[in-house]
């Protein structure tokens, strides 16, 4: 296959969908949703590797499939193939429209994110992603997707500091940001160990990885679909890429990140494993298989980051290893969907039921009801504490009458040159001391 | 004289001529007035494109008239020059348009273009200056050809708010006035060079020259609105929304940080304002402005006022990323200058279009407008991504450069600041799409247009037909439409395309090598 058919490909990847997003292009074509999925499709069954990074692209930021990335763009076809499937779309011609181009803008961020091949372009399609997504979560419109909504973007602002931090200090230590080369430039220079810990804040933010979870437990509860069926194939998994891709595993030896990183796993796996069997919402129940998958993902993360040697031989795995937590997390949710909506259309369930997955969730409920309520107790305890913050912070508001009094002072033009006067003389002093 | 010396002349002249006859038209001449404007703003885009390519290419284009003796008036076209003048001229062709279609109707409109002429003149002058006086003589000149712009209204509250304006941009350029002759008596020249031309006079002079930078600072801090000389940008947002997309992105706050540039490169010098330890002072100022805006902006419900605070915020990156003295810092201040031009000015072209169309002039009121009006609001949500530092947007690029221009020069704390902005600009835009985009609408507009679930379906699915200039009950005219789509998708390929040849950045790059790295 010729260079420039697979170049064509990977720009069409994204910009297709990105394109079918415009309303007035999408409300036209039948099936928008599968339609944006076809150069992605395509892409997957050519043979061969090829990248590309146009030279007037902002920072010459490119994309690339290479024997990797087909492994994660095989389970975003496949992913965003059953979400287009699953999805009845809205009957109001409003909400449609809104649907499609939420899930377009999704899709085109999160074949971005796997297809690139620096840090800028992860960067852009992983922000654009977000966004995306939370337009998918918000759109059921109810009090508590927009609580879920609120939550998730708080995190995935914060996340995209870090990182945009992150960036920076790559940009200045290592000026190649190509994914290949970076993790080994950046391991000699003096500000590799504050990039290492910005990075795992910020993708541990997006991935809603223990203890920083509550975006993830909150969507799960109110998401609609697709959202519900994406959220462990799109943003948990671009954000555990994040991880795989920003830092230098195999690499260099980071025994701190790494050992942190293997307690928090232990710690995510045992509070999920808890929780799992303490709550009733079977949705909630797939979030905290959710939470400890990531838990075991960042505990053999960490054993990487702390010795590179044992890593080494088995890195390989670790692209297969995302794309079949997306692909089993879409899964899941699909099945637990389907047997809560049987359980909301049936009533109770009967005991005669021969759905050997609903006898299971029985005999899990009545462990969950054998087990004290311990967890519950610490987990309303923190909610406590965390609402005492939020109205610490609506008190900071008041603050708002103080600078409201000072504007209208600083209309006045002598207050104000009174003020200009004072600090120019300020740092005419200071520049005189100096 | 050859041809390049006349071009900056008849840049200037391009829109001084078709304002002057505009004063003379009759209110019913909407033809020869439209016409006399569009041919004025795409004369001076043809000229300024051939001067662009021109200097692209080691040109040079100067022109020179004698003034008073020993002074000259100097119009002179640089890479620093051309950054400005391309932004104020691909932006007034677009305001024009904007203008057009949002005074279709309204009284007074040869007043208004006129003025709206001469201050474009005024901001062209400014930005080709070659010297100090010239740069103030325009520089005063944009002072009086806004002010009418601000009081076009002609109420109570116009008036205060003229009244405002008037007096901080009078005594700032006083301010001016005095530092520019005291500077003259004690070089000799006010001629713009590349690393100023007080360079050596630092240690002999010390306690003048800091004197004069603190009442250039103060002079240009005025119009480019630094805490606490911004006290008249949030009040002269009663102007009509083409003159508040005028203030704020092409003319008068840019003006003014421009001329914070101009002090600092081509009248001190880096060096020496390095030396005279000036330029870390403004770089803390310049932070406190950048905090300050965007914490007053958080709380306005006035959708012009919050952006007017925005502004504050956003302008003074440009002084800061000067401040820092860097090569890559200036490269984020200078880049900014063009990129929060662009953004500003969608956000003033779609805050406008919600008060023609629908009366909307609270953020409170904008429940579900996004699905009554969606190409504007999705120009607005570019713009507003943008100026939170989104990438691929322009305004990802600005904080890019002025975040690794902070890190080079060792002021790790900007990137605090930075940070602290972007949360603050994100926790102020975007409560404002979550209420055009996922709240229901209300069921009459404040204009009293019938805002039913009926007209936004219909909308939404047919938009291209929905949307063809009939205002009863489809989006709004093109004249109004079209602007803020321009300047969001001129937004977005200033970020996505920031490498290209003759982008942003790419000007901005040849500054800094001028300013840093040329012997």
């Amino acid at each position: 296959m010729s260079d420039l058919t697979l170049n064509v490909m990977l720009g069409l990847v994204v910009a297709w969908p990105l394109l079918l997003a415009i309303p007035a292009l999408h409300s036209r074509l039948p099936r928008p949703c599968y339609l944006a999925l076809l150069p992605a499709a395509i892409l997957l069954v050519l043979p061969g590797e090829a990248s590309l990074a146009p030279s007037w692209v902002l920072f010459e930021a490119g994309l690339a499939i290479n024997g990797e990335s087909r492994w994660l763009l095989a389970m975003c076809v496949s992913v965003w193939v059953v979400a287009a499937t699953a999805t009845t779309p809205p009957q109001r011609d409003v909400a449609r429209d809104h649907h499609t181009l939420f899930f377009l803008l999704t899709l085109a961020g999160n074949l971005g994110a796997v297809l690139a091949a620096d840090l800028v372009s992860f960067f852009c399609a992983t922000t654009l992603m977000g966004y995306g997504f939370f337009g998918m979560l918000m759109q059921s419109g109810d009090a508590a997707a927009r609580r879920a909504g609120c939550i998730y973007l708080i995190c995935l602002i914060i996340a995209d500091l870090l990182l945009f931090e992150a960036l920076l200090l790559a940009a200045f230590a290592a000026h190649d940001l190509q994914f290949s080369t970076l993790p080994q430039v950046m391991a000699g220079t003096a500000a590799a160990p504050t990039y290492w810990w910005i990075v795992c804040a910020g993708f541990m933010l997006k991935a809603g990885i223990w203890p920083v979870h509550l975006w993830l437990c909150a969507s799960y509860r109110s998401a609609p679909q697709p959202a519900a069926l994406l959220l462990g194939g799109v943003p948990v998994a671009m954000g555990l890429l994040g991880l795989v891709r920003w830092l230098p595993l195999g690499d260099v030896a980071i025994a701190t990140l790494g050992t942190l990183f293997q307690i928090l796993g232990v710690v995510a796996i045992l509070y999920s494993v808890a929780r799992f069997f303490t709550c009733k919402d079977l949705t909630l129940r797939l979030a905290w298989i959710i939470v400890a998958a990531t838990g075991m993902f960042i505990m053999v993360l960490g054993t990487g980051l702390a010795y590179p040697d044992v890593w080494q031989p088995y890195s390989f795995l670790i692209y297969p290893f995302i794309a079949a937590f997306g692909v089993l997390a879409s899964a899941m949710s699909v099945v637990i969907r389907r047997i809560d909506d049987r359980r909301q259309s049936t009533g109770v369930v009967s005991a005669q039921t021969d759905d050997f997955i609903l006898r299971i969730m029985r005999s899990m409920d009545r462990m969950r009801e054998s087990m004290t309520g311990k967890l519950s107790r610490l987990a309303s305890a923190w909610h406590t504490v965390a609402l005492n913050g939020i109205a610490g912070l609506r008190g900071m508001c008041q603050c708002q009458y103080l600078l409201l009094v000072a504007e209208k002072q600083l209309q006045r033009w002598p207050v104000a040159m009174t003020w200009f006067v004072l600090l120019a003389t300020t740092v005419a002093l200071l520049a005189f001391a100096y | 004289m050859n041809w390049n010396t006349w071009i900056p002349l008849f840049v200037v002249a391009s829109s001084l001529l078709p304002g002057l006859i505009i004063f003379g038209l009759a209110e019913d001449r909407v033809r020869l007035r439209v016409g006399l404007n569009l041919v004025g703003a795409l004369a001076k885009l043809g000229l300024v494109s051939w001067m662009l390519l021109g200097v692209y290419q080691g040109e040079h284009f100067e022109m020179r008239l004698a003034f008073l003796p020993g002074l000259e008036l100097v119009l002179r076209a640089g890479p620093l020059s051309l950054i400005f003048v391309s932004l104020s001229t691909v932006l007034w062709l677009v305001t024009t348009v904007y203008a057009i279609g949002y005074l279709e109707g309204s009284p007074h409109r040869s007043r208004f273009f006129g003025f709206f002429s001469l201050c474009v003149t005024a901001t062209v002058g400014v930005a080709l200056s070659g010297n100090l006086i010239t740069f103030l003589l325009f520089y005063e000149l944009l002072t009086l050809s806004t002010y009418p712009l601000v009081v076009h209204r002609g109420t109570e509250e116009a008036r205060r708010a003229g009244h405002v304006y008037l007096v901080y941009t009078v005594l700032g350029g006083a301010l001016l006035l005095l530092a520019t002759v005291w500077l003259y008596t004690l070089t000799g020249t006010l001629e713009f060079t590349p690393r100023g031309f007080v360079h050596g006079l630092e240690d002999t002079h010390r306690s003048a020259l800091l004197i004069i930078f603190v009442l250039l600072i103060a002079g240009f801090g005025v119009k480019a609105a630094l805490v606490p000389l911004h006290g008249w940008l949030p009040l002269a947002m009663v102007a009509p929304a083409p003159v508040s997309a005028l203030l704020h992105a092409v003319a008068v706050v840019k003006a003014g940080a421009f001329g914070i540039v101009r002090v600092v490169y081509d009248v001190f010098g880096v060096e020496s304002a390095t030396a005279l330890g000036v330029t870390g002072p403004l770089a803390w100022l310049a932070a406190v402005t950048i905090i300050y805006g965007s914490l007053r902006a958080l709380f306005q419900d006035d959708l012009k006022r919050r952006l007017a605070y925005s502004t504050i915020s956003q302008v003074a990156y440009i002084t800061l990323g000067v401040a820092i003295a860097g090569p890559l810092a200036a490269i984020g201040g200078v880049v900014h200058l063009v990129h929060q031009g662009m953004m500003k000015i969608t956000l003033f072209f779609c805050a406008g279009n919600l008060a023609e169309t629908l009366g909307i002039h609270k953020i409170s009121e904008m429940n579900g407008v996004g699905r009554r009006m969606p190409w504007t609001m999705a120009a607005f949500t570019v713009a507003a991504f943008g100026m939170i530092g989104a990438p691929p947007i322009a305004g990802f690029v600005s904080k890019w450069y002025l975040g690794l221009g902070a890190l080079e020069a060792g002021q790790g704390w900007v990137i605090f600041v930075l940070a602290g902005s972007s949360v603050l600009n994100a926790s102020y835009f975007l409560p404002i799409l979550h209420r055009a985009w996922f709240r229901e609408p209300p069921d009459v507009w404040p204009h009293g247009h019938n805002a039913g679930h009926g007209i936004s379906e219909d909308l939404s699915g047919k938009i291209s037909v929905n949307i063809s200039g009939d205002v009863g009950g489809k989006e709004t005219t093109w004249a109004l439409l079209l602007p803020p789509v321009i300047t969001a998708l001129i937004a977005l390929a200033a970020g996505v395309l920031a490498a290209a040849p003759f982008s942003p950045l790419e000007w901005a790059q040849l500054i800094a090598q001028r300013e840093f790295y040329q012997p």
